[in-house]
């Protein structure tokens, strides 16, 4: 007993450097922010047909308020059409008008990003810093209707994945791991090397900005008379 | 535990350690309990004061100026500073209990003399300062960001802790292993 009881003692005791060497940190997942909560609740509300329930969320819910903020960047009518299509059982309508809606948020984002990565004024190293946190927010919403756009205009999603593919190996470079892109797959490491120059990322985000603007602006919400 | 015949007596009982690492234990597992409930009582004071210190040094955070971009960065360094505490409440909760059994080992198998001494300082010092090392990151944070205040808690508080500790902990194996090899 007195030898098991020592030997229990000294496994723990060489057990326990081990563990002491390993302290974490904890991790972060991103969470969805009110928008998207609200979009996915929306969806399912709309794909479940419960159509009541859809127009409650919406009335009350955060795509509205933005939909109302953002209205002057939105097609116009955007917002009403999208809640008659609810009132009226049109789930494949309101589900459009809200893959437009998400489709110009991601734009605005692209656009804003473009405009801080050539910024001059600004040192090159926050601006990447910059480029990459807004490929993260882009892709958290246009993962949202990535699907939907692929239907609706497949030659606007083809483009807007290559283009953020691009961004993102361009924006790899640096230590911070960027949003990952299910469509892009494996990629060769490149850690350590940095992005020398912020304005790379340009092209690519006036590319994504350019084709989701084609989106926004091409489709309208249709609605049988 | 049985010993050999005619051993001493006190080398058959576990020997206490010093009073004042006791002492230091039984602080460090306080100021856990102490640290998890203010955590828990001042939850929403705790947040609003990091979100706003957060809010006031856009640039050591990165913070861009837009709410989709914005809200993730500080959502990401709210849920670390919450995640530090929770870890401070943690390892000072599990270091107390490591202070008090290996110091106890140490006092019952190390040898009297001022190694046994140092060994226990070790053990009592690093085991107490490495817990800190996530209250400090927690509250560096919002005021210098995550990687720098992971960097400063680093040098200050784990790798020179948290390496006495492992140090001193390997002395102890050793002592333990040469016992039971005698």
């Amino acid at each position: 007993m007195t030898v098991l009881i020592r030997a229990l003692l000294s496994v723990v005791l060489i057990g326990l450097p081990v563990a002491a060497t390993a302290h974490h940190l904890g991790s972060y997942t991103p969470r969805d922010n009110e928008i998207s909560t609200n979009f996915k609740q929306l969806k399912f509300a709309i794909q479940a047909g419960r159509f009541d329930v859809a127009q409650r969320l919406f009335e009350s819910g955060a795509v509205r308020k933005e939909m109302l903020a953002t209205a002057p960047r939105l097609p116009p009518g955007l917002e009403g059409e999208v809640g008659a299509s609810l009132r009226e059982r049109q789930g494949t309508a309101a589900e459009r008008g809200l893959v437009i809606f998400f489709a110009a948020l991601t734009r605005d984002l692209a656009l804003e990003a473009e405009r801080q990565v050539r910024d001059v004024s600004v040192p090159a190293e926050v601006r990447a810093a910059a480029g990459r946190k807004f490929l993260e927010a882009i892709w958290r919403y246009y993962n949202l209707v990535d699907f939907a756009i692929s239907q609706y205009d497949p030659k606007a999603a083809v483009a807007v994945r290559l283009a953020f593919d691009e961004a993102e190996g361009l924006a790899k470079g640096a230590a911070t791991p960027v949003a990952a892109n299910p469509c892009s797959g494996p990629r060769p490491a490149t850690r350590g090397a940095e992005v020398q120059n912020p304005e790379r990322l340009r092209p690519p985000l006036a590319r994504i900005a350019q084709a989701l603007g084609a989106v926004v602006d091409s489709t309208t919400v249709r609605r049988p008379p | 535990m049985r010993e050999p015949r005619g051993a001493p007596e006190a080398a058959r009982t576990w020997q206490f350690p010093p009073p004042w690492v006791l002492l230091v234990a039984i602080v460090l597992i306080i100021c856990a309990e102490v640290g998890g409930a203010s955590m828990v009582r001042f939850k929403v004071e705790l947040a609003r004061w990091a979100r706003n210190t957060m809010l006031a040094r856009p640039a050591v955070h990165g913070l861009v100026g837009v709410r989709d971009v914005d809200e993730q960065i500080l959502d990401e360094a709210l849920v670390k500073f919450d995640a530090g505490l929770r870890l401070f409440h943690l390892h000072a909760e599990g270091m107390g209990l490591v202070i008090i059994v290996t110091t106890t080992v140490a006092a019952t198998l190390a040898a009297p003399g001022p190694a046994r001494g140092v060994l226990v300082a070790l053990l009592t010092v690093g085991g107490a300062g490495y817990p800190l090392g996530y209250l400090l990151w927690s509250g560096l944070i919002p005021v210098v960001g995550l990687e720098r205040g992971k960097a400063i808690a680093e040098w200050l508080a784990w790798i020179p802790f948290g390496g006495t500790t492992i140090l001193a902990l390997w002395w102890l194996v050793i002592i333990v292993a040469r016992r039971l090899g005698r």
